[in-house]
């Protein structure tokens, strides 16, 4: 229930800021950061929640802005069916590359899970008949009306980006809290402990897996939205990356770390291109001091200082 | 038991942070306010293995920004460039291409992309309706495709079809003066390679039919090694290569093929050796076919070598391709806007549409932007190079007539009109 | 897809030669890439994916010592030490507070030092691509040894591999230092209570593996261009041979090399487009098979 309220809360001021003061770059920022949130936080219920390290989560985000934006480009389905659709498909695909994935072991899974990724990544750069190959799916997404939301608005965009990030994010945290959630982290804990009292831990991997994915791929959805397309580098090994920093850099054990980090790495980034063009010498220092200075996500750290003192 | 103190922050010093942190955050975001000066947003690669591309295409605009300032600005307003970095990647461009308008308050744009990362900058353009001209793209599909071709968007950049059709002419008459008619393909496997190498091939078919393509070769852009690809050329005994491949991927591949003596076994074509690139690649061999990119002593008028001198005066380093392009956007750009006497996007889409302008790299000193917002007239020729200064000699000049010709019959085959 | 032109290749003697030889010098110049890589996780158990960025320092110092002295011998031994030194630098400073580190954490430090010297390499030698071209002493006609081209430029370079692959294997397993080093990766408080430092000890490793990265990319030098990032694609590449071969084994690492090697020298006659695809299905086919590669041993 509190989380319903504090999800609410969140997203009446998110959606009351444009109604005070309009700034594009603002809202062009909100836009990415929800893409990036889900991305993130479903990321997390691997990494953080079940101990299962992915290199290759780019791949399910990569795959729902396709499947999104194919699905828009080539039918005349309706974006909330569009949608959901694509978010079925990254789902199933996760069920099977997960199948493959997750009876190995912690190493081994992050390096099977990369080369997947890769092996996607350059399915997609060939078959450029259906994807465009490495230019990506041009001619844009056509911007249809989705309950009562013009999406050619950057208003409603805005709006509507906000309100599934919300709602997405809160159903993460329903799945984080919930007993199934916290059979994730006894098995990251001690698998060992976890098996003897009865888990089946492939199979509870196996589903952290598929829903993970499915986050990621409705987080591909509001990226395919915001750049009107999809692009080969949205499936890319570095963008599996940027999702793994946003987790680390926001604190692994908190729910909101990665939205944070994601706003960190998102925020870094517009800064820093307006001011040098060596943003990869700012980013670099920035992550040191990050990892050597707190040695944790910043979120993390915050609740360790704040609990510090609460005694 | 005492109480130790804690390591870490107090709450008071937490807030405070996380308070600084909110406010590092939102500046950003609020708006700047500038006066008189007309932004001019522009985009490109400006680091990686192309960064070239980039940093000659700004090069080229801050000479245009002086030339430009000097005679009152546009409108009688200072012009200053913005630049931004995508680093090739095309949502970073899209990204870009919507800071730059909507919070730098950029009210023209160049966008100096390569194909990639152009065609995500049209749609942010399409959504916008911002006058953008695209200065490095390619890639003919956008501006010929109706679907992808946007109404305040067009392109100063050479096409790759224009530059296929005249390519195959030069290279089927030269041929079949040496009568080589095997040949082999190298080209880089992404879209630019794998479309021009396809296009260029159907033309060479037409004008030399008797061409027999012995073997083709697809290594990765940026692939380090090209051993395993050059062993399987040299095997496929073609008399002459034809390849794509560019800047540091051209200089590995010269290099290694020099290893294996590749290019004492067959003559080399390729459209895309830019004037820094031969200075850069050491021991490149002589007698490579080559289109001229840039090339000071074509056309040969005193209007392109001075302009050519003026840029190696300022730059120390000789003009690219995307120089010339950047240069006759600003031209284009400055005539439109004398026009139409506005900034607004659909007014300069007006006065672009059919224009005419006189430039240095015109092949007959005139450059007309066409009704599908691509130019046309630009000096186009292939030669062979040498060396040493200038680099490539013989240059024969294409014939428009044909390419144009060649061009709408490939459009109609693409289902274009 | 060209099967046609493959089974062309593989009936005929002189085709299977030259492809083979050239998977060989491939193959070698992989492992020559990767050996630093998994030497370092095999002692120290940790991943360096600031691997590419040895390597192009490595040429970079290169690249600057052959204008400076006209002397290849100088480059590359420059390339080689400057890069054993800075693995020193990069262990003591950075690494050794995140020894036992989640590998998240790892990953995070070694990315960071990417992105910064990147950018530094961009700032020092400018943003454009750069080539060390062959030195004079190479400049000769490729030799024919049995049928296949071998180029002696490649010949010295697969002998160098060569002679890495057997001192670090040999190294390793017979002498006193090797021992030592492989006891100190399975249990380092014993080792150190046995009286060794252990600290100097993983330093050197460290040296080694990232010297070795180091004079790879100086010995490729000559025949590769050299531009900010390049790390990446040698760091991705040199990554999937130990993954392939087991990470940690030398042993592994060579015949995964020479295994890729083959693969693409084949795979670019039957599948021109998808080599790489080729390559990414053998590596997840390992991983399904036998997760610990080739070569490697079970966690």
């Amino acid at each position: 229930m509190r989380e319903m309220a504090v999800a609410a809360i969140a997203l009446i001021v998110v959606l009351a800021i444009p109604l005070l003061h309009r700034s594009p770059a603002f809202e062009d920022f909100i836009i990415r950061l929800s893409a990036m949130a889900l991305f993130a936080t479903s990321l997390n219920l691997l990494v953080g929640n079940t101990g299962m390290v992915s290199f290759g989560h780019g791949m399910f985000y990569g795959l729902g802005a396709y499947a999104f934006a194919l699905t828009m480009q080539m039918t005349d389905l309706s974006l909330p069916v569009a949608a959901a659709l694509a978010a079925l498909i990254t789902t199933f695909a996760a069920l099977c590359v997960g199948a493959i994935c997750v009876r190995l072991s912690t190493d081994y899974f992050a390096f099977i899970t990369l080369a997947v990724q890769m092996l996607f990544y350059s399915v997609i750069i060939s078959w450029q008949s259906l994807t465009g190959g490495d230019q990506g799916l041009r001619g844009g997404i056509p911007r249809r009306e989705i309950f009562g939301f013009e999406l050619a608005s950057q208003l409603h965009m805005y709006q509507f980006c906000a309100i599934v990030a919300v709602l997405g994010l809160l159903a993460l945290r329903h799945i984080s809290t919930s007993p199934f959630g916290q059979t994730l982290r006894m098995i990251r804990d001690n698998e060992n402990r976890a098996s003897f009292l009865g888990v089946v831990l492939w199979r509870a991997r196996l589903w952290a897996f598929t829903i993970a994915g499915a986050f990621a791929g409705l987080g591909g959805v509001l990226a395919a939205l915001f750049v009107s397309g999809a692009y080969p580098e949205l499936a890319d090994w570095p963008n599996s990356g940027q999702a793994i920093f946003a987790v680390m850099l926001g604190g692994i054990n908190s729910f909101l770390g990665p939205v944070l980090g994601a706003m960190i790495l998102l925020a870094l980034n517009d800064v820093v291109t307006r001011f040098t063009e060596y943003q990869g010498l700012v980013l670099g220092i920035v992550i040191l001091a990050f990892a050597l200075g707190l040695r944790r996500g910043v979120l993390d750290f915050l609740k360790l200082a704040w609990l510090g003192y609460s005694r | 038991m005492t109480r130790t103190r804690k390591p870490g922050l107090s709450r008071r010093s937490t807030l405070a942070l996380m308070g600084a942190g909110a406010a590092t955050f939102a500046a950003p975001w609020v708006a700047r306010a500038d006066a008189n000066t007309i932004k001019i947003g522009m985009q490109s690669i400006l680091s990686g293995p192309i960064a070239l591309l980039g940093t000659s295409s700004r090069n080229s605009l801050m000479i245009e920004q002086d030339r430009i300032n000097a005679t009152g600005g546009f409108l009688g307003r200072p012009i200053e460039f913005v630049f931004r970095d995508s680093k090739g990647q095309p949502q970073e461009a899209a990204r870009l291409a919507r800071e730059l308008v909507n919070t730098t308050g950029c009210e023209l744009l160049v966008d100096a992309e390569a194909s990639s990362g152009s065609f995500a900058v049209q749609e942010v353009v399409r959504d916008l309706g911002i006058a953008c001209v695209h200065t490095n793209s390619e890639t003919s599909a956008l501006t010929a495709d109706p679907k992808i071709r946007a109404p305040t968007a067009f392109r100063v950049a050479r096409q790759g079809v224009h530059d296929a059709v005249a390519g195959s002419i030069y290279l089927a008459e030269f041929a079949n003066t040496k009568k080589l008619n095997k040949w082999a393909t190298c080209s880089p496997d992404y879209a630019y390679g794998r479309d021009t190498t396809a296009q260029y091939l159907q033309f060479f078919k037409q004008f030399k039919p008797d061409v027999e393509v012995v073997t083709d070769a697809w290594p990765k852009l940026g692939q380090p090694d090209f051993t395993e690809v050059i062993t399987k050329l040299t095997q496929a005994k073609p008399q002459a290569l034809f390849t794509l491949l560019y800047a540091g991927d051209l200089s590995a591949f010269v290099n290694q093929g020099n290893v294996y003596a590749l290019f004492s076994q067959m003559t080399v074509a390729t459209p895309n050796v830019d004037y820094p690139v031969l200075a850069a690649i050491k021991n490149l061999p002589p007698g490579i076919q080559s289109a001229t990119r840039y090339l000071e002593t074509f056309p040969d008028t005193p209007a392109n070598k001075e302009w050519g001198e003026a840029y190696f005066k300022r730059w120390n380093e000789r003009p690219t391709n995307w120089s010339w392009q950047n240069s006759l956007a600003m031209q284009f750009y400055e005539q439109a806007i004398k026009k139409a006497n506005s900034l607004d996007g659909k007014a300069l889409a007006a006065a672009l549409t059919g224009m005419k302008v006189n430039t240095p790299f015109g092949a007959d000193g005139t450059i007309t932007m066409r009704e599908d917002h691509t130019t046309i007239g630009y000096a186009i020729g292939w030669g062979q190079t040498t060396p040493k200064e200038p680099f490539i000699i013989d240059v024969k000049a294409a014939d428009w007539g044909k390419i144009i010709e060649f061009e709408t019959e490939w459009k109609k085959q693409q289902k274009y009109i | 897809m060209d099967l046609s032109a493959l089974g062309a290749c593989l009936t005929s003697p002189a085709c299977v030669v030259t492809q083979a030889t050239s998977g060989l010098i491939v193959g070698m110049l992989l492992f020559l890439v990767a050996a630093g890589l998994t030497l370092i996780f095999g002692v120290l158990k940790v991943v360096n994916f600031a691997h590419g960025t040895f390597y192009m320092l490595g040429g970079y110092v290169a690249y600057s010592t052959l204008a400076a002295t006209d002397s290849y011998t100088l480059a590359v031994l420059s390339g080689a030490l400057a890069m054993a030194l800075f693995g020193v630098l990069f262990e003591r400073v950075l690494i050794s507070r995140v020894y036992g580190s989640n590998v998240l954490m790892q990953l995070l430090i070694c990315y960071a030092v990417v992105l910064i010297f990147d950018d530094l390499v961009k700032i020092v030698w400018g943003p454009e691509f750069h080539a060390m071209g062959m030195p004079t002493a190479f400049q000769v006609p490729p030799l024919f040894i049995a049928g296949g081209v071998v180029p002696p430029f490649y010949a010295v370079l697969i002998a160098i591999a060569a002679l890495i692959a057997v001192v670090l294997s040999l190294g390793l397993s017979i002498t006193r230092f090797g021992k030592t080093v492989r006891a100190a990766a399975i249990n380092p408080q014993m080792v150190s209570a046995l009286g060794v430092n252990t600290t100097l000890l993983f330093a050197i490793v460290f040296a080694i593996g990232g010297g070795l990265a180091g004079l790879a990319g100086a010995l490729a030098a000559p025949v590769r261009s050299l531009s900010p990032g390049m790390g990446f694609s040698i760091l991705i590449e040199s990554f999937i041979v130990t993954v392939i071969g087991g990470m940690g084994s030398i042993a592994g690492a060579l015949v995964s090399a020479l295994l890729i090697g083959m693969v693409r020298g084949f795979g670019t006659i039957g599948f021109p487009r998808f080599t790489d695809g080729l390559i990414y299905i053998m590596m997840i086919a390992i991983q399904i098979l036998r997760p610990q590669g080739l070569f490697g041993r079970r966690a």
